[in-house]
């Protein structure tokens, strides 16, 4: 008798993160995946049609997790600052408790699963996302510019310093440890290079 | 439904069938099989992994359905 057992399901999906942030796609296999968990073969497929039908249900698994976290306690209404507050303090929380999963989505972005990813990215968030970029622009507070310079100036600089404390160090091998001064200083310029 | 499917209804074999002709008839043998509910194969495993979803067939049926083709398939284990 064949008993769905969660923890199983659980550790075969995280290892299968794991597996993609470590060796990528290319070198992920089912076959490879059962010998990381220490399971039969045949497990993965209990739950997962198949390698391309276990990216996508982890994917969009964690992508309704990062974007409950994304737009917890967001409101979109809020004046350009805080709003733009709570979404660095959401998004740095995320990086912090889910190391390694920029490098999981990157991996799905620069892949074959792109166009399919893309579509079911985190509607909710977006919607939020554009509603609160459309009304920081109609109050005046922030300049008009195409959606893509917005979001590079609003949360490059954040993902960057991510980058860099998850490495450890940034240019050139300089050791590099993120701190709450760090952060809400380059959040300070950010506000001031949008700000009208 | 995928979701609703009971685990013991699931079928699973190691093939050796790699090509795309293979999977052609497969399609010619259990796309109207009756007792056949969905199924497919991974192409791109090793093991060519066949997974069948069936209330009622055994898997010594299927290994039988598919020999008769002339492919290999044993039970995955």
């Amino acid at each position: 008798m064949r008993l769905r057992n969660t923890d199983k399901e659980e550790l075969v999906k995280q290892k299968a993160i794991e597996l993609i942030i470590k060796d990528g796609l290319e070198g992920f296999s089912m076959n490879k995946l059962a010998r990381a968990c220490n399971i039969s073969v045949a497990t993965p497929y209990i739950y997962y049609k198949d390698r391309d039908d276990l990216i996508m249900k982890v994917a969009m698994e964690e992508l309704r997790v990062m974007e409950e976290a994304f737009i917890k306690d967001f409101d979109p209404e809020e004046p350009f600052e805080q709003g733009l507050r709570k979404q660095w303090e959401n998004r740095y929380r995320y990086a912090r408790e889910n190391p390694g999963m920029n490098q999981f989505f990157d991996q799905l972005r620069s892949s074959s699963y792109q166009e399919e990813f893309l579509s079911g990215f985190m509607t909710g968030f977006i919607s939020a996302m554009t509603r609160f970029m459309h009304n920081i622009t109609a109050r005046g507070e922030i300049e008009t510019m195409p959606f893509e310079v917005y979001w590079s100036i609003a949360f490059g600089t954040l993902y960057n310093l991510i980058r860099f404390d998850m490495e450890g160090k940034s240019l050139a091998g300089k050791p590099f440890k993120m701190t709450d001064e760090i952060l809400w200083k380059a959040f300070d310029l950010v506000v001031k290079s949008l700000k009208k | 439904m995928e979701t609703a499917i009971d685990f013991n209804h699931i079928l699973l074999f190691k093939t050796n069938i790699s090509s795309n002709k293979g999977k052609q008839r497969l399609h010619s043998i259990l796309d109207k099989h009756p007792a056949v509910q969905c199924w497919n194969i991974d192409m791109e495993d090793s093991d060519y992994v066949l997974r069948i979803i069936s209330e009622t067939l055994s898997h010594t049926q299927i290994i039988e359905i598919i020999n008769h083709h002339g492919y290999q398939c044993c039970e995955l284990t």
